[in-house]
């Protein structure tokens, strides 16, 4: 569709949004990049000199470097089980007939559609320690499982709330491939498996790909399921940051602890793209 | 062939059953007869039920998280919709900028701007009693979902009918009017629908930026399953479950599932 002449009045329909966008978003993060340079006060929010203290804090103690390791682990960890469960559903999504696919699509779309508090209760029930899956265990005679209260129970359920996120984008890749490709292989003389691991799969990667950057970055900064599943057993960054924040009131090293999360994400996004971007040109 | 073919289709149940889960647990639990919370119930009951709709705190929180939808709803759809319009049809330059920007709460972590956000009340209009703050953090983070269905809703226009409304002589205002907005009508509703939806389920902004003394139900929900959950509490997830459910369905019902294209 042809854009018309943008005349100067309809700069007034950007006004409001972008308004919005500057005072809400763009100034609070200035905000808390200049609180992580002040010095902490107990008198007001902040004190009066610049410093870089609260950054060395926290990069020279072992606890706050080990915290953003496990939250990163949870986080790699959470990524690799959606692409191990995810990607065959997103397949399977993809190439179903019309009729069964709209119900199991609603099936996969369901989980977003309430709250992450609700599911985050399901699995409180399930895996407590006196919960469903530990009774069936008990029935059974075989030794109780701790299945919540630590990075187990935390990795399930952030698994599944986020799930739905790597399968949408792999879903819509793998629809918008030809299927005229397959066909192709396979008359070339290609098995199955060969036309998948040879055609299907490397054009698949880059919906994998923005479904592995979703993941990580919600999974990692997730709050409230560490919060309820780890049961302020598993700290991460993001409880930290928000304990620190409500409890403590120690501000400029809750925003400094935040920033260093937010760089860590990018860098370890980074990373973890370059050989997915390989891998993909490799096999391709 | 046939085996991994079995195989195949015991991953998928596996899965799908793996999604569905949390869901039956949640539901079986808040019809549990029982004293205390047990899984699987013995015998079934509304009694919980009950002690939702009795409970005062349960219901404020309720009405709360209801009362902050439904005016961060309409308030990102007249924000949202403008900006949508310009991105499509006026805007030529800086137009990836302009996108990331409106985007960017949907992009950046949400705690993370829930934060900053903090801050800045804080810092700008110190403690507060009022609601205010906690609808601006909502309308900020509804934005984005306005802006996609509306844009997705201009794309999709038939072509040139705008041009042709001009052409027979209305004036812009009567083109938008009579025009442009009926055919868009169904991504400005589907938008709204979607930030109520977030609205009402949201924790990380209403955690921090909740007024003192008010609360919102997924942050009451959240301190019942810190402290002492008991069944009303599965009770309060499956109405409010159920709420955000039938949205979805009026969505479905109005204008089809596939409104929700981004």
């Amino acid at each position: 569709m042809t854009a018309q002449p943008s005349s100067r009045w309809s700069l007034f329909l950007a006004a409001p949004s972008l308004g919005v966008v500057l005072i809400f978003v763009v100034l609070p993060y200035a905000n808390i990049l200049l609180m992580s340079v002040r010095e902490p006060s107990t008198t007001a929010v902040y004190g009066d000199g610049f410093t870089l203290d609260n950054y060395l804090k926290i990069l020279l103690d072992p606890f706050y470097l080990w915290l953003l390791w496990r939250t990163f682990k949870i986080a790699l960890v959470t990524v690799m089980a959606c692409i191990v469960l995810g990607y065959p559903v997103a397949l399977h999504l993809a190439r179903t007939p019309s009729r069964t696919r709209s119900m199991l699509y609603a099936l996969v779309l369901s989980p977003l559609l309430t709250g992450v508090v609700v599911r985050c209760f399901g699995w409180l029930v399930l895996l407590a320690n006196n919960g469903a899956v530990n009774m069936l265990l008990a029935d059974l005679g075989l030794p109780r499982l701790r299945l919540v209260y630590n990075e187990f129970g935390v990795i399930v359920a952030c698994v599944h709330v986020f799930l739905p996120m790597m399968i949408l984008p792999v879903m819509n890749t793998i629809q918008s491939i030809d299927p005229r490709y397959e066909e192709a292989a396979r008359t070339l003389g290609a098995t199955p498996r060969q036309a998948f691991l040879r055609v299907l799969l490397p054009l698949s990667l880059p919906g994998v790909q923005s479904g592995a950057v979703l993941v990580f970055v919600l999974t990692a900064s997730a709050y409230v399921i560490p919060a309820l599943l780890g049961g302020g057993r598993v700290q991460t960054m993001p409880t930290i940051v928000v304990e620190q924040l409500l409890g403590t009131l120690l501000w400029p090293s809750g925003a400094a602890i935040a920033i260093l999360l937010s760089i860590g994400i990018i860098v370890v996004l980074l990373l973890l793209l370059l050989p997915l971007r390989f891998a993909a040109r490799g096999v391709a | 062939m046939r085996l991994s073919r079995f195989l195949a289709g015991t991953f998928l149940t596996f899965v799908y059953g793996f999604l569905l889960t949390p869901f039956v647990v949640v539901i079986l639990t808040s019809l549990n007869a029982a004293d205390y919370l047990s899984f699987p119930p013995q015998a079934l009951s509304w009694r919980w039920y009950g002690a939702f709709f009795g409970s005062a705190s349960f219901l404020t929180a309720l009405w709360t998280s209801i009362l902050v939808a439904a005016l961060t709803a309409p308030l990102a759809a007249l924000i949202g919709t403008p900006a949508a319009i310009y991105f499509v049809r006026h805007m030529r330059k800086y137009r990836e900028a302009f996108r990331f920007a409106v985007l960017s709460p949907l992009i950046l972590p949400e705690i993370l701007t829930a934060i900053a956000l903090l801050f800045l009340f804080n810092q700008t209009v110190g403690t507060y009693r009022s609601i205010g703050p906690l609808i601006v953090s909502h309308v900020v983070i509804t934005l984005p979902f306005v802006f996609l269905t509306v844009s997705s809703a201009l794309y999709n226009l038939p072509p040139n009918v705008e041009e042709a409304a001009r052409t027979l002589g209305a004036d812009a205002r009567r083109t938008f009017v009579h025009v442009t907005f009926p055919l868009i009508k169904s991504g400005v509703v589907t938008g709204m629908l979607l930030s109520f939806i977030v609205s009402f389920d949201n924790v990380n902004l209403s955690l921090l930026l909740k007024p003192q003394g008010q609360t919102t139900l997924p942050i009451l929900l959240m301190d019942n399953l810190r402290y002492n959950f008991d069944a009303t509490t599965a009770a309060a997830s499956v109405v409010s479950a159920l709420l955000t459910l039938s949205i979805v369905l009026l969505i479905d019902r109005l204008y089809g599932l596939s409104a929700v294209r981004f």
